[in-house]
């Protein structure tokens, strides 16, 4: 993808001055995108005081003499506070924090998110293999077949996990239910992720694992060897794209895991709406905290995410 | 089932071979099923299963007194396409679906044009335009939801106006009640909180569809591009007839995956309008959420969700058909 890197271009005149005019539009509409973002990073820091004031304001800066002095801006971490609930205490750091979102929502999503992003990456690697490698009969089909499923509406098989989720507490009682989240997961994610790893199998030269298999290598030897290394970036990618989304889940953990101890970060985000009143400026900054995390990881390996989501769209 | 998918060529096998050397070779052949077997299981264990069973359910109902589900053919479907709300819904969704895919699908198709032509800013601009892409639905949803809350959101001023968007105007877009409608079930022009919803959810689908575009843009060989300029071919010419057909096989899986995450998606109405004010943004996946999960009538629920798995496969098929994409 080679707008990605961004190639420099020289250019003069007229040419030169489209350019500007096509960078200062990019420019535009990327801050466009990040403005609702940015002012609920503004609202998190509001006061409450300066929430609710009618006509609305985006910055809480203004004075008696004028609307916005940037000397007078009013920045506070009450919404923060609230979300967090910073209490003292005498271990080290000198506090802890009691909010549930630090407690027991995100450790659920790290968990959720990490685990069923091992099983998908392994999973669709193995499948991907299959499908780059081998020609069988029902190849197409069911490579068809895996696509399609995702056409179902959610809700329509929440039912039925849901008495499914039932039934095995019935059986195994006290059985670790976040088992049986991850694995839902896990089969949410795998199509898109077999379509993908199969786009980035099949990219590599297969010229490569036989030159290796003639040069005495068992076909095993030639994936780890050869194949491994190479697929190696593709499922990273797989595995980020598969971690953000998880993360991300709302439907399936609220409707599948009956107990609060087994939420999910965006339960923890959408109690607030109905436990934070009028206090929006908790509200946003419960939002900051849910998002932060993936837009790091985001930030961290966006080349990984761009080249997953180009190969799938390409090969799709 | 499982066993026939998986044979290499059957006939090529020599019959002179020793015993041990046919169980290798039906070892090798047998290969893609190990490797296929995981992930199938776990597919048909969260999917197809699931999927199955709640075709089933459609014809079932709850029987009051003994809390038990008893055989009602296709008595739940009738209910269903007789209510006023499904139609209603089903109207609220054509309008939903319309409105995001248009607007998601041009303003994308624009970005893409322009990151294509490798300016210098495009790495930190693709960036920042992607942001929105790896917020949860209900994060997204709750950011523009603060917009317009009323009296204090940014926005409310704008949707509170009595110009734009007629008298009896609520306090904002949360509140202000549906236009009435022009056929039954059509509401049009839509609600106020109905553009909200569009304009939230093309905000958050608008990433993953330029990406698509755009590296569906990186395979116009650039020659054939620069020879038709010589030959004479302005650009909405060589847009319009060298670029647009090849680039229609990925516009037209943007377009479904669009479409169908529009059908099925309801995490954005959840927590931008919640299917209010009154029922004016209630989107057919709002409404079995609302029939399975608050009114707990599985069997009716089962029933619409079988609807909109057909909804969705009419719709991707009229777009397959219609798009001319000629099949490798």
């Amino acid at each position: 993808m080679a707008a990605l890197t961004g190639t420099p271009q020289r250019a003069s005149g007229r040419r030169g001055a489209l350019l500007a005019l096509k960078n200062l539009a990019l420019l535009a509409i990327g801050l466009l995108m990040l403005f609702p973002i940015f002012s609920t990073l503004v609202l998190s820091f509001k006061a409450e005081a300066d929430v609710h004031v009618t006509p609305p304001r985006l910055f809480p800066c203004d004075s008696a003499t004028s609307p916005f002095d940037p000397a007078a801006c009013r920045f506070v971490s009450e919404g923060y506070e609230r979300v967090f609930q910073p209490r003292a205490a005498t271990a080290w750091p000198g506090f802890r924090l009691d909010g549930r979102i630090i407690t027991t929502y995100l450790p659920n999503s790290a968990i959720y998110a990490s685990a069923s992003a091992t099983l998908v990456t392994a999973f669709a690697a193995l499948s991907a293999y299959a499908y780059s490698r081998y020609r069988f009969r029902g190849r197409r089909a069911l490579l068809m077949a895996t696509l399609l499923i995702n056409g179902v509406p959610l809700f329509t098989l929440l039912l039925a996990l849901l008495q499914m989720g039932n039934a095995i507490r019935r059986i195994f009682p006290g059985y670790e239910e976040r088992v049986f989240m991850v694995l839902v997961y896990a089969g949410f994610q795998l199509p898109f992720a077999i379509w993908i790893a199969k786009g980035f199998f099949d990219a590599i030269p297969r010229d490569l694992e036989e030159a290796a298999m003639i040069d005495g290598c068992s076909r095993l030897g030639a994936l780890m060897r050869v194949v491994a290394p190479l697929a190696a970036p593709g499922l990273l990618a797989i595995f980020l794209l598969c971690l953000v989304e998880v993360w991300n889940d709302f439907t399936l953990n609220y409707f599948l895991m009956n107990k609060q101890a087994l939420r999910g970060v965006i339960f923890g985000v959408y109690a607030f709406i109905a436990s934070s009143g009028i206090s929006f400026n908790a509200l946003a900054a419960a939002c900051i905290a849910a998002m932060l995390p993936v837009i790091a990881v985001f930030l961290a390996a966006r080349r990984s995410f761009f080249s997953a989501m180009a190969e799938g769209a390409v090969k799709g | 089932m499982r066993h026939n998918i998986i044979s290499e060529q059957p006939s090529t096998q020599p019959a002179h071979l020793s015993h041990a050397r046919r169980r290798r070779l039906r070892g090798k052949r047998l290969a893609p099923l190990w490797l296929l077997l995981p992930a199938l299981l776990v597919i048909g264990f969260v999917q197809i299963y699931p999927a199955l069973f709640t075709f089933y359910l459609g014809f079932f109902a709850l029987e009051p007194g003994s809390g038990r589900y008893v055989f009602r053919g296709l008595g739940n479907f009738q209910r269903l396409l007789a209510s006023e709300r499904f139609a209603q819904s089903l109207g609220h969704t054509l309008i939903f679906l319309s409105g995001y895919a248009l607007l998601t699908m041009t303003i994308a198709m624009g970005i893409a044009l322009l990151l294509r032509q490798r300016v210098r800013i495009s790495g930190l601009a693709i960036t920042m335009i992607f942001v929105p892409w790896v917020l949860s639905d209900v994060v997204a949803g709750i950011v523009w939801r603060l917009f317009v809350v009323p009296d204090y959101g940014l926005f409310a001023p704008f949707f509170a106006n009595p110009d734009l968007f007629g008298a009896p105007n609520g306090i904002s877009v949360l509140t202000a009640p549906p236009p009435a409608a022009l056929i039954a079930g059509l509401t049009f022009p839509p609600a106020p909180a109905m553009l909200l919803l569009i304009v939230a959810s093309a905000w958050k689908a608008l990433p993953f569809v330029t990406l698509l575009l755009l590296a569906a843009l990186q395979t116009v060989p650039p020659e054939v591009l620069e020879s038709a300029q010589i030959d004479g071919a302005g650009r909405w010419q060589s847009f319009r007839a060298i670029t647009l057909p090849l680039i229609m096989p990925t516009a037209v899986v943007a377009l479904i995956s669009l479409i169908i995450g529009g059908i099925n998606g309801v995490g954005m109405v959840f927590s931008v309008t919640s299917g209010g004010p009154g029922t004016a943004t209630t989107v057919l996946s709002y409404l079995l959420y609302s029939i399975g999960f608050g009114q707990l009538d599985f069997g009716l629920a089962a029933a619409l969700s079988v609807c909109m798995s057909a909804l969705n496969i009419a719709l991707v098929t009229i777009i397959v058909r219609l798009s001319p994409v000629e099949e490798d």
